[in-house]
């Protein structure tokens, strides 16, 4: 009964915290949310609200513009735009998420591994993060992406070379978090106070960490929106029918030179708001949810 | 009958590349239930070393040797566990400086808990506890509780952690530096608050460079210079007639006595000389000051006095 009380109260607080936290907002993060939950949504539901099957090929609409049953026209195999570039939205959001997820995973796991071991552990960690971070990785990514291609496919080998090239300067705030944390007076109180190093990491250093990783994750969403594209754009990243967001636009870019201007644009301004939407909202709160964490973080 | 705390010519040093840091040599304190003993001296005198050694919280480049013994338990090389169990259970610290002491990125509510939690008392023992500990210093606890440390003032933040050193009912209390930073308002209040402490029957160790902090506390009174204890006695005899000439020079400087400063510097904790480490600043310094070390020697008033000017009695 009490725990049910309570969690029921927790969860009231969140929604009314998220509310006052949202009437705080200035118009721009209110458009920005906005869109993104639509794109998001749409996305997600990409198989009920699209209008038809995002690979049916119609030889009879080929390269149309924009009309009332083609809100944003067909390509050049005539199928329908609108449905590609939701699907698009999804597949491209899902595996911007997956990568991101995976880079914050290795990130934090070098970081927290070379601050916690030291010494020679920590220099052997730190000098394969600087060899990394050295290289271009974009570059190391379409490395992985011909490697890994064969045996992942084409999705699994996106999200391998995203989170792979995109660890290092998470592992190095981590690190530093963690040991600058660990040499603050309130460690050493709560050393003094009885403290495990059980309870020392969970109450401690884990709440001065999590703010780092989540920022980051949410700063990597977008560039690794980019870099699926990219990839596939460069045709080696998913199959050339599935309706990535990078797929589209390179059909697009073939079908500039026919005329078929909105092969390239409606895809291209998905993947826009995409990208400013949540680095809108990242920034936003880099900026003014946390003060205190980032005046603590120094990011 | 023994002390409850027991401290045996106990020396730390720190290995670093200038040489070894001599910040304790051979100190001897002991303290009875319910007795409060002031530890003064001035920066880098190894105040601040003495309560992390009786708690062990030193770093790894250290070297301590003698004894600290709690209740006939020697403290010192003790197992982790049973070491976590004493600063939980039986030893608290009230750290220098509240605000930067306490997690500035987690509420109140759960970090006082927390600490409790630690000092193995339940979630809810530790709620009724730290209700009826932060309600006898004036604060509640549904309203400290969902706030930061920094949005309270100077006060609250050094009420919060005494509050929090005394949820465990420790046997000895250990106050590093109590009202640094704070105004003489607040520092009033601080004393108020470290008497209430020993009265309730806790054992209390205050760390302080704030004489009249000092004074204001009474009790026992140790002083350190460069490392040692150079006088040891009742601090109402310190404050009445010093009986090291370095007492009675920091007495003097003192702005409400004659404002006058002590000429030269304390010696160098990595390169203390042979002697009398205060010879080269003692204005009642004779030969023998230079050429040997000085033992505690019997003063008036049941002080106990490191200088050779008491050795004849």
């Amino acid at each position: 009964m009490s725990a049910a009380g309570a969690a029921l109260r927790l969860r009231g607080g969140l929604t009314q915290r998220l509310v006052e936290t949202a009437r705080r907002w200035p118009t721009y993060m209110r458009v920005a949310a906005g869109v993104l939950a639509l794109l998001v949504v749409a996305g997600l539901l990409a198989n009920v609200v699209a209008p038809l099957d995002d690979t049916a090929v119609d030889l009879d609409h080929v390269l149309e513009g924009p009309t009332a049953a083609h809100p944003m026209g067909t390509d050049e195999v005539g199928r329908d735009l609108l449905t590609r570039v939701l699907h698009g939205v999804r597949i491209s959001l899902v595996i911007a998420v997956l990568a991101s997820l995976a880079a914050v995973a290795v990130g934090a796991l070098v970081g927290v591994l070379a601050g916690t071991l030291g010494g020679r552990a920590d220099a052997v960690l730190m000098r394969m993060t600087d060899v990394f971070a050295s290289q271009n990785h974009f570059l190391f990514g379409v490395l992985l992406l011909v490697l890994f291609r064969p045996v992942l496919g084409g999705t699994g080998a996106i999200m391998l070379a995203i989170g792979f090239t995109h660890w290092p300067s998470l592992a190095r705030i981590v690190r530093g978090e963690l040991l600058s944390v660990r040499e603050r007076p309130f460690v050493l109180a709560a050393i003094g106070g009885g403290a495990s190093r059980h309870r020392l990491a969970r109450r401690h250093y884990l709440p001065h960490l999590l703010p780092a990783v989540g920022l980051a994750f949410v700063l990597t969403v977008p560039h690794a929106v980019f870099h699926e594209s990219a990839y596939s754009f460069l045709g080696l990243g998913l199959e050339p029918h599935q309706a990535s967001l990078g797929n589209i636009l390179a059909d697009g870019q073939r079908s500039l030179l026919a005329g078929g201007w909105w092969i390239a644009l409606f895809p291209g301004l998905a993947l826009l708001a995409i990208a400013m939407t949540i680095g809108t909202i990242a920034e936003y709160w880099r900026e003014h949810l946390h003060p205190r964490w980032r005046s603590e973080l120094e990011l | 009958m023994s002390a409850l705390l027991e401290v045996d010519a106990l020396s730390v040093g720190f290995r670093t590349r200038r040489g070894i840091v001599r910040a304790l040599s051979e100190a001897s304190v002991a303290i009875e239930p319910g007795e409060l003993l002031l530890v003064v001296g001035e920066s880098g005198s190894g105040k601040t070393v003495l309560a992390h050694t009786l708690l062990s919280l030193l770093p790894r480049n250290v070297d301590v040797a003698g004894s600290v013994r709690l209740g006939g338990t020697e403290l010192l090389g003790l197992a982790p566990a049973a070491l976590r169990e004493l600063r939980a259970r039986r030893m608290a610290l009230i750290p220098q400086s509240p605000a930067s002491s306490l997690n500035p990125v987690r509420t109140l509510g759960g970090q006082l808990i927390e600490g409790a939690r630690a000092r193995g008392l339940s979630e809810e023992q530790a709620r009724r506890r730290l209700r009826a500990l932060l309600g006898e210093l004036g604060l509640d606890f549904d309203f400290i509780g969902g706030r930061y440390i920094h949005q309270l003032s100077g006060g609250m933040q050094q009420r919060i952690v005494n509050a929090m050193a005394l949820v465990g009912e420790p046997d000895v209390v250990i106050a590093d530096e109590p009202t640094s930073g704070l105004d003489s308002e607040l520092v009033e209040t601080t004393a108020a608050q470290l008497q209430e402490i020993s009265a309730r029957g806790a054992s209390l160790l205050v760390i302080t460079h704030d004489l009249r902090l000092a004074q204001r506390l009474a009790g026992w009174i140790a002083l350190l210079y460069a490392s040692r204890i150079v006088e040891l006695g009742p601090t109402a005899a310190f404050f009445e007639a010093p009986a090291h000439p370095y007492g009675r020079e920091l007495l003097r400087a003192l702005p409400e006595r004659e404002g006058k400063s002590i000429p030269g510097m304390a010696p160098e904790l990595t390169a203390l000389p042979g002697h009398c480490a205060f010879a080269d600043r003692c204005p009642d310094r004779f030969d023998r000051c230079t050429e040997a070390l000085p033992d505690l020697y019997p003063a008036p008033d049941g002080v106990l006095a490191r200088c050779f000017v008491h050795a004849a009695r």
